[in-house]
């Protein structure tokens, strides 16, 4: 039972903080925002550093490291709120790594892991909300491969990524395929996102498509998992940033003669959002532990993890906005950014009220870290 | 980083399931899984029983005869007793005065009380807040005038909690009116048997005297009594609050009243409610991430090499979730926690009960854990606390 970094682990964390806080200044996230929400040049940055390969075997040129690397890569790409989808790239290696077939493994994962190929998860549908067994897309056999009919939504960097991975049914049967592009039947319509990053609408009209497993679902919820640990760890690094901020602030802003943080009222709620972030960073680290467990015990974590990450970067994200005063929501300040970032994670791989329902779905007799 | 409890501390936790399992009397198991009325000699029992075993002062320091546990070992020692329905330990001797008087006493006060506080044989109260000084603890007015070789004390203190019961005190008192408050109190040890002491029970919401009012008209203590230096009780008093710590957020008996909870809501028909169930659902993720929390703070304890500022968050959230689910259990039973039946909380009670057995002490556990959110350093001062670690 041990919570200390290891000294690998820590310069990680360095180096990716270094990053940050030299390279990607809240001037150079506004370009991008500007000019559509993702820099190819930052996510090239972000590979070089070796974090796309971050779940990806040696073997295949990644960085065969695991959810507690990932945690801490994550948490200092959230205090920079960084556009570009690390967490995509995650999913990307994981999945291909544990359900693909060699020759689709051998093809792709060198190419996440260098930055060539940016690989992102295409799944939500309409109908789906934030539910992962209900999918409309259908897959079926082509001379080669599958041919792929589906509307997805909301995908992260749509319009811009190289290939997608797409859930589908194969004769009532929920199965998970790799489509690029370029392929024919598929166009995507681009926009920008609340929190200032990039995604788009899919749509598949027999697009050519690479089975990657016909056991879907257990790689979705699985990819999902990854998804929500990544996730949790970067709503983290966003609400540490996002209290430091706050606490700045209270502690120049003057009014009626004094700073502000003499004021019991507010020294109070910035205790309350300090107990947020901590319960917070606590189910973070209880998430990336319980990312390989087996599959019902990981799902059941990262529900929990979920829920109390999406209360707790509501509250932070809310109560920041409110501590600045007028100057909390404008576009020009730094924080009403992190409170969309924030907003926006809370509604990535299911809110807080969905999970609310999984975990209450899955309560056991017992309850605990250690039941 | 890694979730698990080595092998060693597994085997651990065994020896002490096993040990307890052997050792804890059935009848005081009963009545704490059943929140029935602990007699004191129910408590003592206990406390006796441990104290044989060498493990009432299980965080004593090896050189008074603690058994060496790390903070790992005393929380697995602790979630053990507590989920097999072990009475809460009576902290005042072993737990409060115990290192004060280790690190502060001269070495006669140490072999005259630790011995009596390690048996489980002498039972102690702790005389702190007053009318006039709770949250402002320091402004305490119990005086203690020298005279000669024995101070004369004359005050009074409250909220002793089982003083009624309670054989040694010891008392914050003030020894000067010079200079800061703090700057003027003393730590003394009196003997709750001399003339001048008289114990007044307060009922408290719930009906039951769990706390006193304890006066003092010209009490003689010896000097010998007092700990350390006149005028430095504050630094003591200080250092004995740091030792409360993970503790005080109770997780192990939280997790034994939420499958408490789960039980009645399920003989209640409640659990298969959805907005009901989402209520249990929510408590049991905030036990987690309490849990989460506080094996942090002991794993950086254990290896001591990060140092962490959250301790202070522990008993904020340990104490809303006590209460917490005090509240859920009351409103699972819903109407049949309404009716007062005093006599049905005893047990062995072989009357009717209104409803069902579990129902009768639920309302009034709900109000007794209101407390929890005020004692302790009230949750609105831990906050004042934590405040600072935010903006200094």
């Amino acid at each position: 039972m041990d919570f200390d970094f290891s000294d690998d682990q820590e310069q990680l964390r360095d180096a990716v903080r270094k990053w940050v806080d030299k390279g990607y200044s809240f001037e150079r996230r506004r370009t991008a925002v500007k000019a559509g929400g993702f820099d190819r040049d930052a996510f090239q940055e972000m590979a070089d550093l070796g974090l796309c390969g971050l779940y990806i075997p040696e073997a295949h040129d990644g960085m065969g490291m695991g959810p507690v690397e990932g945690m801490v890569v994550m948490e200092e790409l959230g205090r920079g709120i960084v556009l570009e989808p690390l967490v995509q790239s995650l999913i990307a290696g994981g999945v291909l790594s544990g359900y693909a077939p060699d020759a689709v493994k051998l093809a792709w994962l060198p190419r996440v892991a260098s930055g060539a190929a940016l690989v992102v998860l295409a799944y939500q549908e309409r109908a789906a909300r934030y539910r992962l067994d209900v999918c409309e897309a259908k897959a079926t056999p082509a001379p080669v491969g599958y041919a792929l009919t589906a509307t997805k939504s909301i995908v992260p960097t749509g319009d811009l990524a190289d290939a997608f991975i797409v859930p589908a049914m194969v004769d009532g049967q929920l199965a998970l395929f790799l489509v690029e592009r370029t392929a024919s039947g598929v166009s995507t319509r681009g926009y920008g996102t609340q929190d200032g990053s990039r995604a788009a609408e899919l749509t598949l009209h027999n697009a050519p498509a690479t089975l990657i497993t016909l056991d879907g679902l257990t790689a979705l919820e699985h990819a999902v998992d990854i998804g929500i640990a990544a996730t949790c760890a970067e709503a983290v690094g966003v609400m540490d940033k996002t209290l430091a901020i706050t606490a700045d602030y209270l502690n120049t802003r003057k009014q009626f003669g004094v700073v502000i943080s003499s004021f019991q009222a507010l020294r109070h709620r910035a205790a309350d959002m300090k107990m947020q972030l901590e319960l917070a960073r606590s189910m973070s680290y209880y998430a990336a532990l319980k990312l390989n467990a087996p599959a019902p015990e990981r799902r059941a974590a990262m529900a929990r993890a979920k829920y109390q990450l999406g209360n707790s970067m509501r509250f932070v994200g809310q109560q920041a906005v409110q501590l600045h005063g007028g100057i909390g929501v404008t576009d020009e300040y730094i924080v009403s950014h992190y409170f969309k970032k924030l907003t926006q994670l809370e509604m990535t791989f299911g809110d807080s009220l969905h999970h609310l329902s999984e975990v209450a779905s899955r309560m056991q007799d017992t309850a605990g870290v250690f039941a | 980083m890694d979730l698990a409890f080595t092998p060693e501390e597994q085997q651990f936790r065994e020896d002490i399931r096993a040990w307890v399992s052997e050792n804890l009397p059935p009848d005081i198991s009963h009545k704490v899984h059943n929140a029935l009325r602990l007699s004191r000699d129910d408590m003592q029992r206990w406390a006796k029983i441990l104290g044989k075993k060498g493990w009432l002062g299980h965080g004593w320091p090896k050189e008074f005869g603690g058994p060496g546990w790390n903070s790992v070992q005393k929380h697995l020692f602790e979630e053990e007793c507590a989920l097999a329905g072990a009475p809460r330990v009576v902290p005042f001797g072993p737990v409060m005065v115990a290192p004060v008087i280790m690190a502060f006493g001269n070495a006669e006060q140490q072999q005259r009380f630790l011995p009596g506080i390690a048996s489980g044989d002498v039972w102690w109260s702790q005389g702190y807040s007053e009318p006039g000084a709770g949250s402002d603890l320091a402004s305490v007015k119990t005086r203690a005038e020298r005279q000669g070789n024995k101070y004369v004390v004359n005050g009074q203190k409250t909220w002793t909690t089982l003083g009624q019961y309670g054989e040694w005190i010891f008392c914050l008192v003030r020894t000067s009116t010079e200079g800061k408050p703090q700057t003027g109190i003393s730590f003394l040890l009196i003997d709750m048997s001399s003339p001048g002491v008289t114990v007044r029970p307060i009922v408290l919401l719930d009906g039951e005297a769990e706390v006193n009012e304890v006066f003092f008209d010209n009490v003689e203590v010896p000097v010998e009594n007092l700990i350390g230096e006149e005028n430095k009780g504050w630094t003591y008093a200080k250092h004995l609050l740091s030792h409360e710590r993970t503790n005080i957020a109770d997780v192990n008996r939280a997790k034994r009243e939420l499958e408490r909870l789960k039980r009645i809501a399920k003989a209640e028909g409640v659990y298969s409610d959805t907005r009901f169930r989402d209520e249990i659902a929510k408590l049991e993720v905030d036990v987690v991430a309490l849990e989460m929390m506080v094996l942090r703070v002991l794993a950086a304890e254990k290896s001591g090499k990060q140092s962490l500022d959250i301790a202070g968050l522990l008993k904020i959230r340990g104490s809303e979730i006590q209460q917490r689910y005090s509240e859920l259990m009351m409103l699972a039973a819903g109407p049949y926690a309404l009716p007062l039946m005093q006599e049905a909380m005893e047990a062995g009670w072989q009357g009717e009960a209104v409803g069902a057995a579990y129902c009768a002490p639920l309302a009034s556990t709900y109000f007794n854990m209101r407390k929890t959110t005020i004692y302790g350093g009230s949750n609105e001062v831990q906050r004042n606390i934590v405040s600072q670690v935010v903006l200094g």
